[in-house]
């Protein structure tokens, strides 16, 4: 009769906690008593007076530890450990293919995951080093339409919100705005043009940007007088004692000298303010008078709050505020504009400004970011930690049965199985940290190369902050227990009689390690579609006929060019023969609006050119004319419009149609004398919008474009330098080719491609890798077997067909995981663009034969080998 | 003579090994406690006793075999040291004299 058993758990406890030497007597004691009780009492009343008796022996006699006539090992017993170390080292030596294998995979998915971590640490701490934060935030608005429908998010403000804000809303303790600009500032007889931002007096009071030298509460005070960072000072200056020097900066027409009160440190890298030189916001009195600057808005404004204000009362005051200030020039909209909509401001914390999607930083500041990358990245990152992982356990599995024998006299000899479980773990803590040193000087090694493709300045000494250093110890016990948990418990469950007699086989058909392979190949096969459909789009858009010839043609930046200057510089240039032609042109989507057909408002690109203009750039003419010299009247009357433009407008017959324009200072009409057929002026993420062309003479042109003939680059650029210096001595000279510049349009698709790629192939690699030493060991184990068919008359092809075709099915099997999954996430990401491809069945008959034959490949080459192998050596063996 | 103390629950049990003389072990003295003294008390104080009445060496110890009904483990089997004897006849001598000592009626009446 088997006897019924006492409580496990204070059994386990008694066994724990007792001193070895009284173990068995004081269970003896214990059974004998449970025993007796059961018959007495019943099992339940046993029971309970079993773990009873159990807590009471929770006594020091008992829980001393003396040396015990039956000594037992105990986990960490310096001994034991030493024995685990030299087994655990014999092994990964004696097995290097193995070991590499798991090193290599291992720490090449640590240093993403690290990376990664890295990175997304940067994005989250951006703009965290204010002392102000939380209570710093951005004046954004939104603008509903009547029905109350939002048209227009925007986190731009003109200068009104931040003063009367601060006047007419108690919990603003204090603002601050923020503009870019360019200046031309001279240095020596060189004028360059130089990134300028304005701010308030109050912006170093608001921010924390310590500086070197300077008072930062005075440094804006004077008009004249500017911030400089460290940076700057060094490379115009060879020092950073520079407080009190000059600068001159172009105002009007003559340089006017700057007065330097401050030299301000490196900004952090993770900041989304980085300015080279600050200074003062200037509003002149007759600014602050016009009412239309509520609805002129061009740069950001922050604002501090009290720090236990309410933001939603605060929001509801500065509504307050905004309306009762702005009722007239909102009256004088809604007539001149039919404009009915109404404008409500809100706040952004500062701190959600970096990784926000719809009120990005921009407009000043700068590294806006995208989190969507953020997460793709950690996917990535995962994907091939994982991966590494799944290789780690498969192969541990797999060679377990080498290691069968060792399991079985541990075993026999009194190791427990909880002891073995830590023998194992402790292996695969051992590689992990192998791994992981690796890991770091892959990390090293990687920095510029991921850098260069994050947009960022990252650096090893990152590494060394005590979130991420504590971020990193989680991954790697992580990782540790992740790859040697499963391995673990599997190897210390084998039945030493088996193994000892070597009859010892995996039971069942591995389909863990199968469906692993499948998750690994289907996680590369996902990042071979991924990265194969963002080349092509990429190679779509870069190489997409864009309506017009953007071959050799130099831009050359030219502000406020006058028509007489224009007039000039053409002549000029017409000189040199290289030169075919050359057009002035100022434009772009400003958000221009006019009446067409009497009422309807259209806003367009609105685009000053000359009648050199479409030629040049080869756009055709399609109904109508072109500007021409012949017409005197087309500068004052006379306007060109897109394809678009006519549609949106409805007209049927565009030429002679009438466009309005109800500019502040006068009102003026224009005729439509042509329609141009439609070209991509922007990116190709974006729609081709209305154009509008005029000629107008008092609107000045910003750019120049030349057109060179080809292969005379070098001559051209002298002579056009030249030109530039002699006729415009102030001005700053630099020069663009137009077609670089338009791919430098699709930087963002061409990092992600790159990331893409980078992240396939390690998959792949890895991936690979892992198969690689699947198919080994199981080449191994079936020597004997490919030995008997050889002998029996088998082909080495036949051979490694046997052998392939288990791992081809399972690489097959993950096609049917990762094409809906692939085709579904690139169709999203597709959606971001009105112009893209279409995915082919092409990009998925490649992928699988990219994934077959690279896995074929690898499994293929072991294989043969195996099966070349002399039938009389493998047979021999034993 | 160094005299050795012993505590009353020490000496119960002590005694009470001496009562079961060969089969002296764990749960045999509890029950034997039980029976003749009406105590309940828990394995562990019986074993922490013994424990201590072997480390002061009043008692010695030797493992028994193994029986079925204990699940196949051995049983720690006590008996007396000659230590152990001479301080119990020393506690017995001691209160033997004290008995003799007290005068007539100096005990309160008890009824029996």
């Amino acid at each position: 009769m088997k006897s019924a058993m006492p409580p496990r758990w204070a059994y386990r406890l008694l066994e724990w906690f007792c001193a070895p030497h009284l173990l068995e007597e004081v269970e003896g004691d214990l059974q004998e008593r449970f025993e007796r009780n059961l018959l007495r009492y019943g099992m339940q009343s046993a029971r309970r007076q079993y773990e009873r008796e159990v807590l009471s022996f929770l006594r020091p006699f008992a829980l001393k530890r003396q040396p015990s006539e039956y000594p037992q090992p105990i986990f960490f017993s310096p001994a034991m450990l030493r024995n685990y170390l030299k087994i655990a080292f014999r092994n990964l030596a004696r097995n290097k293919a193995y070991s590499a294998i798991n090193i290599i995979g291992l720490s090449i998915g640590l240093a993403a995951a690290m990376l990664i971590m890295l990175y997304t640490k940067d994005e989250v701490s951006y703009d965290r080093f204010h002392r102000n934060n939380p209570s710093i935030y951005r004046i954004t608005s939104k603008h509903l339409t009547a029905a109350g429908v939002l048209e227009n998010l925007q986190p731009y403000t003109g200068i009104f919100p931040g003063p009367k804000f601060h006047a007419g809303v108690p919990e603003i303790t204090s603002f601050v705005r923020y503009q870019e600009n360019r200046k031309d500032l001279k240095q020596g007889t060189e004028v360059k043009s130089q990134t300028v931002h304005f701010a308030d007096t109050s912006f170093f009071s608001v921010f924390t940007f310590p500086l070197l030298s300077g008072n930062p509460k005075t440094a804006l005070k004077n008009p004249q007088s500017v911030v400089i960072s460290e940076e700057v000072a060094e490379k115009t200056f060879g020092s950073t004692n520079v407080l009190g020097k000059t600068m001159l900066f172009k105002e009007k027409d003559k340089f006017e000298p700057y007065t330097i009160t401050g030299v301000a440190k490196k900004s952090p890298q993770n900041s989304s303010i980085k300015f080279e030189v600050l200074m003062p916001f200037l509003v002149k009195d007759e600014d602050m008078a016009k009412n239309q600057n509520w609805f002129s808005v061009f740069m950001n404004t922050f604002v501090i709050l009290k720090p236990n204000a309410n933001v939603k009362a605060v929001e509801a005051k500065m509504n307050r505020v905004y309306l009762a200030d702005a009722q007239e020039s909102i009256k004088e909209m809604a007539e001149k504009f039919n404009e009915t909509g109404r404008t409500v401001y809100a706040l952004q914390p500062f701190t959600d400004m970096h990784l926000s999607k719809d009120l990005p930083a921009s407009n000043g500041l700068v590294d806006e970011s995208n989190p969507t990358f953020s997460y793709i990245l950690s996917g990535i990152a995962l994907f091939i930690l994982l991966i590494a992982c799944i290789n780690f356990i498969n192969l541990t599995v797999a060679r377990s049965l080498k290691r069968a024998k060792e399991i079985g006299v541990r075993k026999v000899v009194g190791g427990a199985r909880a002891q073995l479980i830590i023998q194992f773990l402790g292996e695969s803590f051992i590689l992990c940290f192998a791994a992981f040193l690796l890991g770091i000087i892959l990390i090293e090694l990687a920095l510029p190369t991921f850098n260069q493709l994050a947009n960022k300045a990252l650096a090893l000494s990152y590494l060394f902050d005590t979130e991420l250093v504590a971020g990193y110890f989680i991954l790697f016990i992580i990782t540790s227990l992740l790859s040697g948990f499963y391995p673990a418990l599997v190897l210390s469950g084998y039945n030493p009689v088996q193994t000892l007699y070597s009859r010892f086989n995996l039971s069942g058909k591995n389909y863990l390690q199968k469906s692993l392979v499948v998750l690994q190949f289907t996680l590369a096969s996902f990042l071979i579609i991924a990265s194969l459909t963002i080349y092509l789009q990429f190679n779509y858009l870069t190489s997409k006929n864009l309506g017009y010839d953007d071959k050799n043609l130099i831009i050359i930046d030219k502000s406020n060019l006058k028509r007489s200057e224009a007039k000039l510089l053409k002549e000029e240039l017409a000189k040199n023969r290289d030169i075919i032609d050359v057009a002035p042109k100022n434009g772009g989507f400003w958000g221009t609006v006019a009446k067409i057909n009497g009422e309807t408002q259209l806003s367009f690109a609105y685009e000053t050119v000359d009648e050199t203009y479409l030629p040049l750039f080869k756009i055709p003419v399609l109904k109508g004319r072109n500007f021409s010299p012949d017409f005197p009247s087309d500068s004052s009357q006379s306007v060109l419009v897109n394809e678009t433009f006519v549609k949106k407008a409805g007209w049927k017959k565009p030429i002679g149609q009438l466009v309005n324009f109800f500019w502040s200072e006068k009102p003026e009409k224009y005729h439509v004398i042509g329609v141009v057929k439609d070209h991509h002026f922007e990116a190709l993420n974006r729609e081709i919008k209305p154009q509008l062309f005029t000629m107008k003479a008092s609107n000045p042109y910003g750019k120049v474009f030349i057109k060179i003939k080809p292969n005379t680059e070098t001559a051209s650029l002298q002579y056009i330098e030249k030109t530039a210096k002699k006729l415009f001595p102030l001005n700053p000279y630099s020069y663009k080719f137009l077609d670089q510049e338009n791919i430098k349009r699709y930087e963002s698709e061409a990092k992600w491609k790159q990331m893409m790629l980078f992240g396939a192939i390690l998959t792949i690699f890895i991936s690979c890798i892992g198969l690689f030493g699947l198919a080994t060991l199981s080449a191994e184990r079936r020597t004997k077997e490919i030995g008997i068919r050889k002998v029996l008359g088998a082909s080495v092809t036949g051979i490694v067909q046997l052998l392939s075709t288990d791992f081809l099915k399972l690489v097959s099997i993950s096609f049917i995981f990762a094409f809906p999954a692939a085709w579904y996430a690139m169709q999203e990401w597709l959606k971001n663009y009105p112009y893209r491809i279409n995915i082919s069945i092409g990009v998925f008959l490649l992928t699988a034969f990219i994934s077959i034959s690279i896995a074929f490949l690898t499994v293929g080459w072991q294989s043969l080998r195996a099966a070349m192998t002399n039938p009389v050596k493998s047979l021999k063996i034993d | 003579m160094r005299r050795s103390y012993l505590g009353e629950f020490e000496e119960v049990v002590l005694l009470t090994v001496a009562v079961l003389g060969e089969g002296a072990y764990g749960v045999a003295i509890t029950d034997e406690l039980d029976r003749q003294t009406g105590r309940s008390v828990s394995i562990s104080a019986v074993h922490a006793a013994l424990h201590r009445l072997e480390e002061k060496g009043m008692l010695s110890s030797r493992m028994g075999d193994a029986t079925a009904e204990r699940g196949g483990r051995r049983k720690r089997l006590f008996t007396v040291t000659v230590l152990g004897s001479r301080t119990l006849h020393d506690i017995r001598a001691t209160r033997d004299q004290l008995w003799g000592s007290i005068a007539p009626n100096a005990l309160p009446a008890i009824s029996i």
